[in-house]
């Protein structure tokens, strides 16, 4: 085969969206809902097929719209379309008995369309306009179960997503300005400012959960159903990679200042997330802070490739291996809670058994996939000037540690407690045993469609992937064995950064207006507010009103004033003749 | 004279001579008034359809009818009068459409027919004035064909409203023929020339120039809102759901932004006018008006007024397209001209069917809407999502050409506004489209208010133009490249300008 006409490219991405136009119709609503899974196909296919380097342009679409496939997005677009259409053959199971199902896959259509619209997109607008799909419509995944915790979770989910757009927004139109075109990628010479450099990066990071972000997307979490939390965590979450990958240009000029800058936040990100995650009770927030956790690597890998772009290949490399390792591995992960819930005491050993292969790659055992993508990120870190690579040769495999704790704790966490049998069915369990097997594929190796050169593991680096797995193992099991049962951890509430605030706000506000300072404060305020809001409404209201309206309404005033009007101009005009 | 000439003026008499027609025709000839509104509103669209394709092919359109000794009507075109004619004859013929459905069996319906077909006429000829006499003519007889489309419901809130809106909108044409008058003075007749018609007196009489662009914009800034200017427009929205929808998107409004776009496109011209120092005012003042609008709209729960408020806003955005000195931001600035009027109007016309079918008229009233009425309520998203400048939709053009011009143009800053106010359009649309699909109703909806003659969700004559301005608003932005969209027209017209 010599692989698919590029016109495939938008079609791929708008399958999605024309199965979701047939929705409003109540006959085929069924049929959409059933049919779902295969819209992530012909991606999938695409991803499989085409050939690197592959265009189309639209002309009449929007701006003039521009698609295309690169080696980035051969790699994002295969585990993105793997991971919506798994989540799909899960959720058609999982949602089985809810009454809004219908609703949620409807949301989940549109914001597939999105993503796989914003990997193809090789022009800024249509970036913009995916992007926006994609979270717009993600708001009725996260409010799905529509109790107040979840509508809290998507009130603080649609401000981070307006915030971003805005962000987005003002980054795209000044590298648009700066670029003089809407082409994407940026051509590695593109001669950008420091403020676009900084707009592209704070955009990035504001939907890559390094900051802000990550206390929303923690939350949201929770409350998720599991499908939701699988493409979230494992697809939607990599835009703000490819955001950067698209952007900036790489590979060229070093912005050593920003490359940094982005290496701190990405060790931040790497601690945070292991740190945090480590107090969680919940299954699933454990697996939301070990993905801020886990993007925090990619986002050192992007760091190295700011500041060193000679060596910018193998950074590449790492980012991509990275992006598709912990997509599957944290979809197997984020299922295998559902079925864990659904099997009960019954079978729980399988179930976890099955969950200690994607377990492992994330903590980076030897010959898994995990092991591979982290001696590319060691080789793409590995360029870096001296006292960078020094301490990332250390804080590498204590992050890698953490990771394995981070592991060790979901597994205690996911461990079916309540006894009797559960009511697994085959449209959960065949699903997520399918993205097991994807992760089990690098024990013998990746396909060359999603592989680059490096792909395979080299047996002679086992021990150095081993030992911080087995001494992150050991340390959880002393702990479990011995810490658990007296000492709890302290749990840091999901939301983390985000909660605090709420917390400290409210009780600084509680304890203020206990003193009578904070009544006086708040009075102050209110009253200042509402005496400009009057005064504005007087400004508006009162002065013609009052003189002139009355008698204005009156026709023959009116008409009067208009024949003075004509009269006085033709007098005006006339000795111009 | 030949079809040239004519068809200028069989495009006014479209809709003069229904006007005429209905006010001699009983009040209860539903029947022949609705025949006459829809055809001449078809009549006007098809003669638009044709002069827009001969300005396409470089032919020109012109004819001068004498009305006073010394005072002759000048209508002519070019592109940017194409652009609002078309946009009012599209928008005029669905707006009758959704009139007839929205006034049925309420009394006055001759008066209101009558004025609306005359508040068009005004607008087309507009639209089509070929000097500032002319403008100022066709623009002084829409203040006043307006008056009664305010006042229609005769309430005494109504009534106080139309003073209002005399007032300002008198007060404003007088500033407007004080400045046309002080200019003719100096420099005799002023006929709309591309690219600027005072070149010739522009050293002579650079300080007064700059005083009759000020006085010109005062007198124009009424009608387009401009703060402190725009105290009328808020209350106006006591008229019908039908008067709002125009005045918002296409008549009176427009008719002021309109004036602003003439006055530093084709009367100084836009070299001219940066010359004398004018467009950093100019912008300034859309930025303060564009940030203020949307302030006051957060904290309206009248649904009708926080359009209103949001209308003072987004109108500015054409200022502030015009009053950055480059062709890529004029492009944001003039094709927004039609992109702001078919998102608005789409919003008025929901808004009208929420408050005719369920009588509900408050955000807070909202609750549910988009189970009851899920095809009113989607319109609805689309165009406040347009207005926050969701990409594909018609406001995302306008943004983009907005953003990206003014950093072409150096000035960064406007990105800042443009960020800012769509952080506040979101702050108060989103709500609204949370509270519509999301949340549970309040109660069973009343039944009292449903209009005779309503199968599915509401009368199809309301329900039909507001899905029709909604996939425009959809078509015009996710194919803003085609030919023949706003967006080519705003670029052919801004390239003539900038030759």
């Amino acid at each position: 085969m010599t692989g698919l006409h590029p016109l495939t490219l938008p079609l791929a991405a708008a399958a999605p969206l024309l199965l979701a136009m047939l929705w409003p119709a109540r006959a085929c609503r069924a049929a959409t809902v059933w049919l779902t899974p295969g819209a992530a196909l012909p991606a999938l296919l695409v991803a499989l097929l085409m050939p690197e380097g592959a265009t189309v342009e639209g002309r009449w679409l929007l701006l003039g719209a521009r698609f295309g496939l690169d080696g980035t997005g051969q790699t994002f677009l295969f585990f993105t379309a793997l991971l919506w259409g798994v989540g799909a053959v899960f959720g058609r199971s999982y949602l089985a008995r809810d009454a809004t199902r219908d609703r949620f896959f409807l949301f989940y259509l549109l914001a597939m369309a999105g993503n796989f619209g914003l990997i193809m997109a090789f022009d800024a607008p249509v970036f913009y306009c995916c992007f926006a799909l994609m979270s717009f419509a993600s708001y009725g995944l996260v409010i799905h179960n529509g109790d107040a915790e979840a509508l809290r979770a998507g009130r603080i989910y649609i401000y981070l997503v307006v915030l971003g757009e805005v962000l987005l927004f003002a980054a795209l139109v000044t590298i648009v300005g700066a670029t003089g075109s809407t082409r994407l990628p940026v051509a590695a010479d593109a001669p950008l400012r420091p403020l676009t450099v900084g707009l592209a990066v704070a955009d990035g990071d504001w939907r890559r959960p390094a900051a802000a972000k990550m206390c929303g997307y923690a939350l949201a979490q929770v409350r998720c159903a599991t499908p939701t939390s699988a493409v979230l965590s494992g697809a939607m979450i990599k835009a703000g990679v490819i955001g950067w990958l698209r952007f900036l240009p790489w590979g060229q000029t070093p912005q050593p200042a920003w490359g940094s800058l982005l290496l701190l936040l990405g060790l931040a990100g790497a601690f945070f997330g292991v740190v945090v995650g480590l107090t969680q009770r919940n299954p699933k927030t454990v697996l939301a802070y070990s993905s801020i956790s886990q993007m925090g690597l990619i986002t050192l890998a992007l760091g190295a490739g700011l500041v060193a772009p000679e060596h910018w290949p193998a950074a590449q490399t790492a980012v991509l291996l990275y992006a598709l390792h912990h997509g599957l591995a944290k979809g197997a992960l984020f299922l295998g809670v559902g079925v864990a819930q659904a099997t009960g005491a019954h079978g729980r050993g399988w179930t976890v058994a099955g969950l200690l292969l994607p377990a492992l790659a994330l903590a980076g055992a030897p010959w898994t996939s995990g092991a591979i993508a982290k001696s590319a990120l060691k080789a793409g870190l590995g360029a870096l000037p001296g006292a960078w690579a020094e301490w990332l040769a250390v804080l590498l495999p204590v992050s890698a540690v953490g990771t394995t704790l981070l592991m060790a704790r979901f597994l205690v966490l996911v461990w079916p407690r309540e006894s009797g049998r559960g009511h697994l069915t085959a449209g959960m369990a065949l699903p997520w045993l399918g993205l097991r097997g994807a992760v089990a594929v690098p024990l013998v190796g990746w396909p060359s469609a999603v592989g680059r050169e490096g792909t395979t593991f080299d047996t002679s680096k086992a021990w150095s992937s081993a030992w911080p797995v087995l001494a992150g193992a050991l340390v959880g099991w002393v702990a479990w064995k011995w810490g658990a049962p007296r000492a709890r951890l302290p749990v840091i509430p999901a939301g983390d950064l985000l909660a605090v605030v709420e917390r400290v706000s409210h009780s600084l506000r509680s304890h203020l207006s206990r003193r009578g300072f904070g009544r006086v404060w708040t009075r102050a305020v209110g009253g200042a507010a509402a005496a400009l809001r009057r005064a504005a409404g007087n400004l508006e209201a009162t002065l013609p009103e009052r003189r002139c309206g009355r008698s204005l309404q009156r026709w023959p005033v009116a008409g009067g004033v208009f024949l003075l009007l004509i009269v006085v101009l033709a007098l005006l005009l006339t000795p111009l003749r | 004279m030949n079809f040239d000439s004519w068809v200028l003026v069989l495009i006014l008499l479209s809709s003069l001579v229904p006007a005429v027609v209905i006010f001699l025709l009983p009040e209860e000839s539903r029947r022949w008034r609705t025949a006459i509104n829809l055809g001449g509103a078809g009549m006007k669209l098809v003669l638009v359809g044709v002069v827009v394709w001969g300005v396409y092919h470089e032919h020109t359109y012109s004819v001068s009818l004498a009305l006073l000794p010394g005072l002759a009507l000048l209508l002519r075109v070019d592109a940017l009068s194409m652009l609002f004619a078309t946009l009012s004859a599209l928008l005029w013929f669905l707006t009758t459409v959704y009139a007839v459905g929205y006034l049925e069996g309420s009394p006055r319906r001759r008066r209101f027919f009558g004025f609306f077909s005359l508040c068009v006429t005004a607008t087309i000829g507009i639209a089509l004035s070929g000097n500032l006499v002319t403008f100022l003519i066709f623009y002084e007889l829409l203040t006043l064909s307006t008056y009664p489309l305010v006042v229609h419901r005769g309430t005494e809130k109504s009534l106080r409203a139309g003073g209002v809106y005399l007032a300002y909108t008198l007060g404003g044409g007088l500033t407007l023929t004080l400045a046309i008058a002080w200019l003719q003075a100096l420099a005799g007749p002023v006929n709309f020339t591309t690219g600027g018609a005072l070149h010739h007196i522009a050293d002579a009489h650079a300080p007064a120039l700059r005083w009759v662009f000020a006085l010109m914009i005062l007198g124009l800034g009424v009608k387009a809102a401009l703060v402190p200017l725009h105290g009328w427009l808020p209350q106006a929205m006591v008229a019908p759901a039908p008067v709002s929808a125009l005045l918002h998107a296409v008549a009176v409004v427009k008719a002021g932004a309109f004036g602003i776009v003439r006055v530093v496109y084709d009367v100084y011209g836009v070299k001219l006018a940066s010359q004398i120092g004018a467009m950093p005012w100019l912008a300034a003042a859309a930025a303060v008006t564009i940030l203020y609008g949307s302030l006051r709209a957060l904290s309206q729960d009248d649904l009708k007024k926080r359009l209103a408020f949001s209308t003072v806003s987004q109108v500015s955005y054409i200022v502030l397209g015009v009053a950055i000195f480059g062709p890529v931001a004029s492009v944001g600035g003039t094709v927004h001209l039609v992109h702001q009027g078919f998102m608005k109007i789409t919003l008025f016309f929901c808004a009208g069917s929420f408050a005719e079918t369920l009588g509900v008229h408050r955000v807070s009233e909202l609750d549910g809407v988009g189970r009851r009425m899920p095809w009113t309520m989607a319109a609805f998203t689309i165009g406040a999502l347009g207005m926050i400048g969701v990409p594909p939709l018609a406001g995302f053009i306008t943004k983009w050409y907005l953003g990206t011009g003014a950093w072409e143009a150096g000035q960064p800053w406007v990105i800042a506004v443009l960020a800012a106010s769509s952080l506040l359009n979101a702050a108060y649309f989103l709500p609204v489209i949370h509270a519509g699909w999301f949340k549970p109703p309040a109660g069973p909806w009343p039944t009292q208010h449903v209009p005779a003659g309503a199968r599915g969700e509401t009368h199809w004559m309301l329900l039909g133009p507001s899905l029709v301005t909604a996939a425009l608003v959809v078509v015009i932005g996710l194919l803003a490249n085609a030919p023949f969209t706003p967006l080519e027209w705003a670029r052919l017209l801004v390239a003539r300008e900038y030759e």
